[in-house]
């Protein structure tokens, strides 16, 4: 892959209701390098969800072009949509968005078994996952007997099992405390440190600062483009 | 994702509700349980049919004389009008291999003290032939007997447990109508025919019925047999007209005699059961249908429940037709289980109606297998529109509700 991880070229996003009609993006032409860790800051209703939606193959958009690693992945059928999803992106939620009556292993595991890999495979990958979260000794726990910090690090585990070419986080640390936030962006950041690209929204300066760049959405169009100064750290 | 982890992710979210998966269930063990035992009870009762017909022998039609109605509103058949030359002349007719005579009537038969009502029939040997009658104990009548004009009975079972209570009836005398017969033997039971129990006959020579018992030249009836079945109808119409040339009967002046198909006695009494058997049947497939509809509307409200779970699976990289599986392998689930449920109580309900009702019961396989594979259809029929509409659900918005 010589290209960028990501490449989005005049995207626009309407959503019509009835006689209504919301343009939700008016043309993002947004590009992340390999290795890169994006926060996507705005306030809400900006837009930033909606661009996260389709950077994740969640939604098409109603115009423009995205390409992902190379492939154009904007008129993407569900079907292909969803092999997109499960080779290529790792998803983090801010509610965490686990099967509750799954154990924690059984919830990392969940793509590697959609990807049809082989259930030795699966078991070795899900440990090794749950180990470099710290969750190393909590695999057969339910989401409901783990902490939120411990439920979003099951998030983040199942999130990069499946080594993605880019991980987006959605308000990750939106329903967490303090202490808890700060522990996810610690491991956001060994996460990012060992190669992974991060794609992360926020509404938060705080948090958007743990990125290497500030990208700010506003009224659906791309506002502002900032390197975060590493001077500080 | 394998064949057997599709099963066994539909059985986690099932074991997760398992009450709710039971109830829902329900429905369908009903009616492939109803479905189970009345196949078993309708095969039984055509079975009876047949048997019923190889037992009282095949092709037969039953030729009676002047049908009168008693002061007590009962119909019986006279012995009047039909003459020996009748019968003779029935007998020259091209599909006819028997005829056999018989006159009955009911009569007190006594022996000792012990004395029992039963149907007194007069017969030939040739009418004891055509209808398979055997002996149990002793032997049965001979030509010799009418010719020779001996005063011997067969008797019944019935009759002869009233009279003997189980002790050799063989060689004994009973006496009817101050007249004694010597007992020569005790017929294998016989059942049913229509609203008649055969076991409650004592057979003697038609000769010396007519003779010391019933007086008279013309005979009250004959059962004429033919080679098929197919020859029964036709060959019924040609004694009609015969009997009509004969008796100078013309249109509008009442017939004098009568023929019917024994064969349609026989189906018409199972006819009365058969109806009511397509009627519980229809019940059944109803209540499988209804199953049916009980498990769709379950697994609609499970969709929508788990909308959120469907949308994070899409998330995760699920394919819309893994999506479908999972819920169409939760309703099938849902099916095969109850259908495996129902085919068991169906056996057990089958096996009780045989006990308590004494009907017969005939199990099947391939009865089985088709209310099992009909349950597992209302799975899949029922089954498909809400796991494809899980199926499409877009992920994003599933995944944004709560």
């Amino acid at each position: 892959m010589d290209g960028p991880v990501i490449e989005t070229t005049a995207v626009h996003m309407r959503y019509a209701s009835g006689e209504m009609s919301v343009e939700a993006l008016r043309g993002i032409d947004f590009v992340v390098a390999a290795g890169e860790f994006v926060a996507i800051m705005g306030p809400s209703g900006s837009g930033k969800s909606t661009l996260l939606s389709i950077l994740g193959c969640l939604e098409r958009p109603t115009a423009g072009s995205y390409r992902i690693a190379d492939e154009e992945v904007s008129a993407f059928d569900e079907r292909k949509a969803a092999r997109v999803r499960r080779e290529r992106i790792g998803f983090v939620f801010q509610s965490f968005n686990l099967l509750l009556r799954s154990t924690a292993a059984q919830n990392v595991e969940l793509p590697l078994f959609y990807a049809g890999v082989g259930r030795e495979e699966r078991r070795e990958r899900t440990r090794a996952a749950l180990e470099a979260v710290g969750l190393g000794d909590r695999v057969d726990h339910l989401p409901r007997q783990l902490s939120g910090g411990q439920q979003q690090r099951v998030a983040v585990a199942r999130a990069i099992v499946t080594r993605p070419d880019v991980v987006l986080a959605d308000e990750p640390t939106g329903n967490l405390d303090s202490h808890s936030q700060d522990e996810i962006l610690e491991l956001l950041g060994d996460v990012h440190a060992q190669g992974a690209t991060i794609v992360m929204v926020t509404h938060s300066r705080e948090v958007a600062e743990h990125g290497t760049r500030i990208v700010h959405v506003l009224d659906g169009l791309i506002d502002a483009d900032e390197a975060v100064a590493r001077v500080a750290w | 994702m394998s064949g057997l982890e599709h099963v066994l992710l539909a059985l986690q979210a099932l074991r997760a509700n398992w009450l709710r998966g039971l109830l829902t269930a329900l429905g369908i063990i009903i009616g492939v349980a109803s479905l189970v035992a009345l196949t078993a009870i309708s095969a039984g009762a055509q079975e009876g049919v047949a048997s019923d017909l190889r037992r009282l022998g095949p092709n037969i039609i039953l030729l009676d004389g002047e049908f009168v109605t008693l002061p007590n509103g009962q119909m019986t058949a006279t012995d009047r009008t039909l003459t020996r030359g009748d019968l003779a002349a029935v007998a020259q007719l091209p599909a006819v291999t028997a005829v056999g005579r018989r006159q009955l009537v009911e009569m007190t038969v006594s022996s000792g003290r012990r004395q029992t009502t039963t149907i007194l029939t007069g017969i030939d040997e040739t009418f004891q032939r055509m209808h398979n009658y055997a002996a149990a104990q002793g032997r049965l009548l001979t030509a010799a007997d009418d010719r020779e004009g001996r005063e011997v009975i067969v008797l019944g079972s019935k009759p002869a447990q009233r009279m003997f209570k189980g002790a050799p009836a063989v060689g004994r005398t009973v006496r009817i109508l101050s007249r004694e017969f010597t007992v020569i033997g005790v017929y294998s039971t016989k059942g049913n025919l229509g609203p008649d129990d055969l076991d409650n006959q004592a057979l003697v020579p038609i000769t010396v019925a007519k003779r010391v018992l019933f007086g008279g030249e013309a005979i009250q009836g004959a059962d004429v047999q033919v080679r098929t079945q197919a020859q029964v109808v036709p060959t019924m119409d040609e004694i009609d007209a015969l009997m009509a040339e004969r008796h100078k009967i013309t249109s509008g002046s009442g017939e004098d005699f009568s023929t019917e198909d024994q064969t349609q006695i026989i189906t018409a009494a199972a006819a009365a059961t058969s109806t009511f058997k397509t009627l519980t049947l229809a019940l059944g497939a109803i209540a499988l249908v209804v199953g049916g509809i009980g498990i769709m509307n379950i697994m609609l409200v499970s969709v929508t429940e788990r909308t959120r779970e469907i949308g994070i699976r899409k998330a995760l990289g699920a394919e819309p037709s893994r999506i479908q599986a999972q819920f169409l392998v939760e309703a099938l689930a849902l099916c095969v289980g109850g259908g495996l449920a129902g085919v068991g109580i169906g056996l057990v309900a089958a096996r009780m109606v045989a006990k308590l009702a004494g009907w017969p019961t005939l199990i099947s396989p391939p009865s089985l297998i088709i209310a099992f594979v009909s349950s597992v259809v209302v799975g899949l029929f029922f089954g498909y529109y809400p796991a494809r509409r899980a199926a499409r659900l877009p992920p994003a918005v599933a995944m944004r509700y709560d």
